[in-house]
């Protein structure tokens, strides 16, 4: 509670203060969270990692700004479409979780967002290569950027906090049960009587649907939308050390991964060109010293629940 | 009768695993299998539990047919098992551990967590796990570990269990308590048990018919009198100049 009161004070604090400039930050850290949290579920519930989680960023992004750009939609019209749209499209592709064997399924998701990004670069007229979708709608129109940044930035905290909320209920309910089985003994679960097919591909939907949303945001947020800025493997790596660092998939973790790894962002960018080497170098030795993650520190002094092992499967 | 194995062979490539294996189990027997090393008993009790596909042949459980059924399916339908090396879910505690059993094994819909994790907390009683219930599976010793999956699979509500080798790797005292479990096991919830075992006194004793295997293929079947002192046993395990 104290944590989630201090959240939502921040960004009133900031702008009362005069520093509005770092709700950017904020929401920045909240969408990499909103990413994170069911990124984190979803690690546990297929047993497996995915390493393109921004595909479906992608996806919800690019169907919210082609919708909002011909045919004028605003974004709470286009919010239901995306969501159809990346839980089918999650669908389709839920039967890699239980096909792909080993690390094949990480790799397909490595590989994902990348066809994506191509696709971009190849139908430059409909989604806008390099430079990407422009004149989307925007969430909010207050007449005032100061008011719309500072309800931008609490429209992220809101989202994100409504998926903390889904994803933490279903962890501590018999499928956040059948998820840490799949994650530690998926043949083993299967033999106990569990449908893994059934719960991955559950799984995989929903997560995937969350991190659409995501997109839907960032979409309407910015008013533009560019594969090249959530596409590449540098994103994906930025939401992986979230996640990491955060504390190896604890979902309370990814917020204060979210936050720690936006704000080294936006302090190392101050050093200049030397960042590009710094970030990841400081990012290097909080995996190798912090073996629990940032989130591990506070853990030390709690009863130990269940804590996932993250599994790199051979089968 | 509970289980029919009808003519069941396991093919690894060119190496036959279980070569034309046919027996059946009757509701409340309990059935040691036996054989050497590498005689195909695992891949066997795989094959019956669904996690091999069966080269060809039947098993039919219950007058249902189980062939090639996934493993949940043939859970659902009856069969619990442990496994040669203990296989808990080591993240989860022994109480989680159990509940996937009390959840996922026989049809609860109406059932809901706190309940399963009362009724979970009944078979940890049975096995004598309570006061463990909160401890990390991968803490447990291999005793305890093995009495986790054993709980585990009676929480599955099985008419037929599939023991693998549970006296494996335990001392005297815990084998006896081992045995002692296991006949408590069938006083209580009167299933019917598959048992491998590689300690000839367990089979003596708890046991009221063996089947041996060698090489895959079935060698011989009978009370454990029998087959004890049947030549071709113990040449199976001993060699020609012993037998």
């Amino acid at each position: 509670m104290l944590a989630v009161s201090f959240l939502l004070l921040l960004p009133l604090l900031l702008s009362l203060v005069g520093r509005a400039d770092y709700m950017s930050l904020i929401t920045s850290a909240n969408v990499y969270a909103a990413v994170a949290i069911p990124l984190a579920w979803q690690m546990t519930g297929i047993g497996r990692m995915n390493f393109g989680p921004q595909f479906f960023m992608g996806l919800g992004g690019f169907a919210a700004g082609l919708l909002s750009i011909h045919l004028g939609w605003g974004p709470w019209q286009t919010l239901g479409v995306v969501i159809l749209f990346s839980a089918s499209v999650g669908l389709l592709l839920s039967p890699l979780t239980t096909l792909a064997q080993g690390l094949y399924f990480s790799l397909i998701t490595l590989i994902l967002p990348l066809m994506l990004l191509e696709l971009t670069m190849v139908f430059t007229t409909l989604l806008g290569g390099e430079v990407g979708l422009s004149g989307i709608k925007p969430l909010f129109e207050f007449g005032s950027i100061h008011v719309e940044q500072i309800v931008s930035c609490y429209f992220s905290l809101l989202m994100m906090l409504i998926f903390l909320y889904i994803v933490d209920k279903t962890m501590r309910s018999r499928i956040g049960l059948f998820a840490a089985a799949i994650n530690d003994e998926e043949n083993v679960a299967e033999a106990c009587g569990l449908n893994i097919k059934f719960w991955k591909m559950l799984c995989f939907v929903i997560t995937s649907t969350m991190v659409g949303i995501a997109g839907w945001f960032l979409a309407h947020n910015d008013g533009v939308f560019a594969g090249s800025t959530v596409l590449p493997l540098t994103f994906m790596i930025k939401i992986l050390l979230v996640v990491i660092i955060g504390g190896r998939g604890e979902l309370y973790g990814c917020i204060v991964g979210a936050y720690f790894v936006a704000v080294l962002e936006k302090v190392l960018v101050l050093l200049g060109a030397v960042n590009y080497i710094l970030f990841p170098l400081v990012l290097l030795i909080l995996l190798f010293t912090l073996k629990e993650g940032l989130y591990g520190l506070y853990r030390q002094h709690k009863y130990r629940e269940y804590y996932p092992t993250m599994r790199v499967r051979k089968r | 009768m509970l289980l029919k194995i009808d003519n069941v062979s396991k093919s690894f490539g060119g190496l036959k695993a279980v070569d034309d294996v046919s027996f059946s189990i009757e509701k409340g027997e309990i059935v040691g299998l036996i054989g050497p090393n590498g005689a195909g008993k695992t891949t066997l009790m795989n094959l019956i539990g669904g996690m091999y596909q069966v080269s060809s042949g039947k098993i039919v459980l219950d007058g249902v047919e189980i062939t090639n059924l996934r493993p949940n399916k043939i859970c659902r339908l009856g069969i619990g098992r442990t496994f040669q090396i203990p296989r808990p879910f080591p993240d989860l505690t022994a109480l989680a551990n159990v509940c996937v059993g009390v959840l996922c094994g026989k049809p609860r819909p109406h059932m809901s967590y706190m309940e399963a994790m009362l009724d979970a907390s009944h078979f940890l009683e049975f096995v004598g796990l309570f006061g463990k219930r909160n401890t990390l599976a991968k803490d447990l010793t291999l005793f305890e570990m093995r009495s986790l999956e054993l709980a585990r699979a009676l929480a599955t509500t099985p008419k037929l269990i599939l023991l693998d080798e549970i006296m494996a790797g335990l001392n005297p005292g815990e084998s006896r308590q081992a045995i002692d479990l296991v006949r408590r096991m069938i006083d209580e919830y009167h299933v019917t048990i598959l048992w491998i075992e590689h300690i000839m006194k367990v089979i003596m004793e708890a046991t009221q018919r063996v089947v041996v295997l060698q090489y895959g293929q079935k060698i011989a079947s009978g009370t454990p009198k029998e087959v004890v002192n049947d030549p071709k046993i113990i040449e199976a395990y001993l060699g020609e100049k012993i037998a």
